[in-house]
C-alpha cells in the first residue's frame, strides 16, 4: 500500500539527506530520480499555486484553452460572469481527456468517448440516453462535474492551485508580492499575451531549468559568453552586469535586480543623484514602458517602488516552483531600447522530460508597432529559436543523464557562494538582499523552499 | 451493406484546394533547377557551410515558422498562428544569428553541432507574374542527433518559399515553415529549416 506522507525514498534516503543545509549541497542523485518524482507530483506541483496562462488569453465568454498543471490536464475557461475558473480536463466517467483542443469557445464541453456533457463551468449537465440514466443511479448530478482548482489572478496571469487549505496567493508571494507588483501591476489595463505560448520539449528534468531560474547569474557569463563576444552587451563585458542586487524569500521566489547606469551609456548620469525620477523614467523607460505611459506608473507604484524600478530594476528572475521572469532591456542601434517581457513555465513531462512553455507579453496599452518591435525581438532572444536560450537547452539534459551516474548520483551540486556584504542601507525594499556581484543564495532559497514543500505532510 | 452505398456521392472532397494553373512542371528546366536549389540548400545546411547558405538568402527576405496549436476541424485554420512564431527573421537578422555562430567561440547551442539531415521532397512549383518569381511548396524531414544520442529527433514541416531568379540560380526571398508538432520535439530551433 503507497504510503501517501512518505519522505523516504525506498532505500531510506530522506529530503535532508539529498539537501544538506549545514553545507548548501544537494546531492545530484535528486535532480532524475523517478521515485522523488512522483513525490514532487503530489507534494510540489499538487500543492503549490502553479502559472498556467494569462487572462488576455480567453478574453471571451466561453473561451478556453487547455494547459497542464504538473502532470495534470486542466481546462481553463471564462464564464458568462467574466471570471476565470480552472478544473481537472478528465472526464469523471471513465478518464478521457474531455477537451482535446488547445484552445477555442464553447458553451459546453462534450466528451468524445460516451458523450457525457459539461457546462463550461465544469458543472455536469446529462449524459446521452432519454433521463440522463447513462450514469447510473450512483450519484448525484452535483458529484459528476469536472474536479476545480481554486484559482487566483495577478496582473491578469492566470494562477491555480489544487491546494483548498493552503496559503492564499498573497501568501505565497510573500514579501517578493512587492518587487513582482513593479512588473504585473504597474499600468492602468496590465499585460496581454502576444499571442499563445511557444512549446517545445527538452529531455531534461524540470529542476534543472527552474532552479538555474531562481535567479543564477553565473552562468550567463559563460554559457551565454556570446552576449558580450558578439552582441557587445554591457560593452564588451558581461560581469559588470552581474553587480547588482537580488532579493528572494524563503518562498523560492527571486529577482535579480541591475542598475541601469551599469548598463547603458544613457544611464551613465543616473548615479550622480541630481536626475529626478521622471527624468531618469524619460531617459531609460523600465522594459516595456513607453514614454507616454509613465503616468500610468506614478499611480500605480509607490514612489520607493518607482525609483527602484527606474534605477535598479529586476530583469530575470523566478517565481517557485517553475516560472521564469524576463523582463530585459534590448538597446537598438539608434538608441532606443525596447522591452522584451517574457514568462516561461518548466512543465515536468517525467522525471527526464520537460516542457518550455514560453508566452510573450506586452503592456496592452503600448503602441501597436511598440509590441510588434517587442515580439520579434523576444522571438529572437528567448524560447525556440531564442539566441540566448538555445545554448540553455543543452546543459539541463547533460545534468539529468549525469544524474544517473553511480558514482556521479552522490556528488554535490554546490551553493556556497554566500553573500555577505550588507544590503545597501537606501534599499527601499522587503524581503531578503543580496547586494553586490551575483550569488547562489537566491537558487538556495529555492531548494530550501522545495525541501519545505517535500518534507511537508501529504 | 456495401460501404458504398453508406458514402454521398455528392461530396467534392476537393473542394478547397482547386486546381491550379500556374503549376511549373516536374521536370522542366525550371522545376529541375528550383529542385537542385533546394537539394543543395539542404546539403549546405547539412555541412554547416552558413556563410554560403546566408550568400543564397535575399536582402529583402522574410524568414518565419508560426506556432502551430490543436484546433478542431472546424477551427483548422486557426491551428497556424502567426503572432507569436517560432522563427521571425529578417536578412540582417537571419546574418545575426549566423554570425553567432560563425564569429563567436560560444555559440554553445551548435557546438558541438548537431548533426543533421533534411530530406527534401515533395516540390511543387507554381509561376508568378513575376517570371522570376516561383512559389515554391516543399516538405522537409529534419532529423537531428546531438551527443551520444541514438534516438533522432525529428521535425516534419512543409515550407512555403518564394524563390527570386538571380542570374543562373536563385535565391530565398520568403520561407514560411508550416511545423507539423504544436509541442516541437527539438530542444530548440538553433539550426535553420
Ligand atoms: S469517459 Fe467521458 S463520457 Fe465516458
Ligand atoms: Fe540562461
Amino acid at each position: 500500500m503507497l504510503d501517501r506522507t512518505r519522505t523516504t525514498l525506498s532505500d531510506g534516503t530522506t529530503i535532508d539527506d539529498l539537501i544538506n543545509v549545514q553545507t548548501r549541497e544537494v546531492q545530484l542523485r535528486a535532480i532524475s530520480d523517478p521515485e522523488l518524482y512522483d513525490i514532487e507530483m503530489r507534494k510540489v506541483f499538487g500543492k503549490t499555486w502553479l502559472l498556467l496562462g494569462h487572462e488576455s488569453e480567453i478574453p471571451a465568454s466561453g473561451d478556453f484553452i487547455t494547459r497542464l498543471m504538473g502532470s495534470d490536464p486542466v481546462l481553463i475557461t471564462r464564464q458568462k460572469d467574466e471570471t476565470i475558473k480552472v478544473m481537472l480536463n478528465v472526464c469523471p466517467h471513465r478518464g478521457m481527456r474531455v477537451c482535446v483542443n488547445d484552445a477555442g469557445n464553447a458553451k459546453v464541453h462534450t466528451c468524445i468517448y460516451h458523450g457525457w456533457a459539461f457546462k463550461n463551468d465544469g458543472d455536469f449537465i446529462g449524459a446521452p440516453v432519454a433521463g440522463e440514466q447513462m450514469h447510473g443511479t450512483i450519484l448525484p448530478k452535483e458529484k459528476l462535474g469536472l474536479t476545480q482548482a481554486r484559482v487566483h489572478i495577478y496582473g491578469g496571469l492566470i494562477f491555480a492551485t489544487w491546494n483548498f487549505e493552503g496559503p492564499s496567493f498573497d501568501e505565497f508571494l510573500g514579501e517578493m508580492k512587492w518587487y513582482y507588483d513593479m512588473l504585473f501591476c504597474r499600468t492602468d489595463n496590465g499585460l496581454e499575451v502576444l499571442g499563445p505560448p511557444q512549446r517545445f520539449t527538452i529531455k531534461a528534468n524540470w529542476k534543472t531549468a527552474c532552479e538555474q531560474s531562481a535567479s543564477d547569474g553565473f552562468h550567463t557569463l559563460t554559457l551565454h559568453r556570446w552576449l558580450g563576444e558578439f552582441a557587445k552587451f554591457g560593452d564588451g563585458d558581461l560581469t559588470t552586469s552581474m553587480y547588482g542586487t537580488e532579493v528572494s524569500s524563503l518562498q523560492g521566489h527571486s529577482l535579480r535586480c541591475m542598475p541601469v547606469a551599469n548598463k547603458f551609456k544613457q544611464a551613465k548620469d543616473f548615479r550622480d543623484g541630481n536626475l529626478t525620477i521622471a527624468e531618469k523614467l524619460a531617459i531609460v523607460p523600465p522594459p516595456g514602458i513607453t514614454k507616454e505611459m509613465l503616468p500610468e506608473l506614478v499611480r500605480n507604484l509607490t514612489p520607493e517602488q518607482l525609483g527602484l524600478l527606474v534605477d535598479s530594476p529586476p530583469q530575470v528572475g523566478g517565481m517557485f516552483p517553475n516560472v521564469l521572469i524576463a523582463f530585459i532591456y534590448v538597446p537598438q542601434p539608434d538608441g532606443e531600447i525596447i522591452g522584451l517581457t517574457s514568462l516561461h513555465t518548466y512543465i515536468p513531462k517525467g522525471p527526464d522530460e520537460l516542457e518550455f512553455c514560453n508566452y510573450i507579453l506586452a503592456e496592452k496599452d503600448a503602441p501597436e508597432e511598440h509590441k510588434q518591435k517587442a515580439l520579434q525581438f523576444a522571438v529572437r532572444m528567448l524560447g525556440t529559436s531564442g539566441m540566448v536560450e538555445q545554448d540553455d537547452s543543452d546543459t539541463w539534459p547533460h545534468i539529468t543523464q549525469t544524474a544517473k551516474g553511480a558514482a556521479a548520483r552522490n556528488i554535490t551540486m554546490k551553493y556556497q557562494a554566500v553573500c555577505t556584504t550588507p544590503p545597501r542601507p537606501d534599499w527601499p525594499g522587503p524581503a531578503l538582499v543580496y547586494e553586490g556581484f551575483t550569488k547562489d543564495d537566491t537558487q538556495w532559497n529555492w531548494w530550501l523552499a522545495y525541501r519545505d514543500l517535500m518534507n511537508a505532510p501529504a | 451493406m456495401t460501404m458504398n452505398a453508406v458514402i454521398p456521392t455528392d461530396v467534392s472532397v476537393a473542394e478547397e484546394a482547386p486546381f491550379r494553373p500556374n503549376r511549373v512542371p516536374v521536370g522542366s528546366p525550371a522545376y529541375n533547377q528550383i529542385a537542385e536549389f533546394l537539394y543543395e540548400e539542404a546539403w549546405l545546411l547539412d555541412e554547416i557551410r552558413l556563410k554560403d547558405w546566408v550568400a543564397r538568402l535575399d536582402i529583402d527576405l522574410r524568414y518565419t515558422c508560426p506556432v502551430r496549436q490543436t484546433r478542431s476541424l472546424a477551427q483548422n485554420a486557426q491551428s497556424i498562428v502567426r503572432t507569436v512564431m517560432h522563427f521571425d527573421e529578417t536578412y540582417a537578422s537571419i546574418r545575426g544569428r549566423v554570425g553567432r555562430i560563425t564569429d563567436t567561440k560560444s555559440a554553445w547551442a551548435e557546438d558541438p553541432p548537431s548533426r543533421t539531415r533534411r530530406l527534401v521532397t515533395n516540390i511543387l512549383v507554381e509561376s508568378t507574374e513575376d517570371p522570376d518569381e516561383f512559389e515554391v511548396k516543399s516538405y522537409l524531414l529534419c532529423s537531428r542527433s546531438r551527443f551520444e544520442e541514438t534516438t533522432l529527433l525529428m521535425l516534419s514541416c512543409v515550407r512555403n518559399d518564394l524563390l527570386r531568379r538571380h542570374g543562373a540560380s536563385f535565391k530565398l526571398a520568403r520561407r514560411e515553415i508550416i511545423v507539423d508538432q504544436t509541442v516541437l520535439g527539438f530542444p530548440n530551433l538553433a539550426i535553420f529549416l
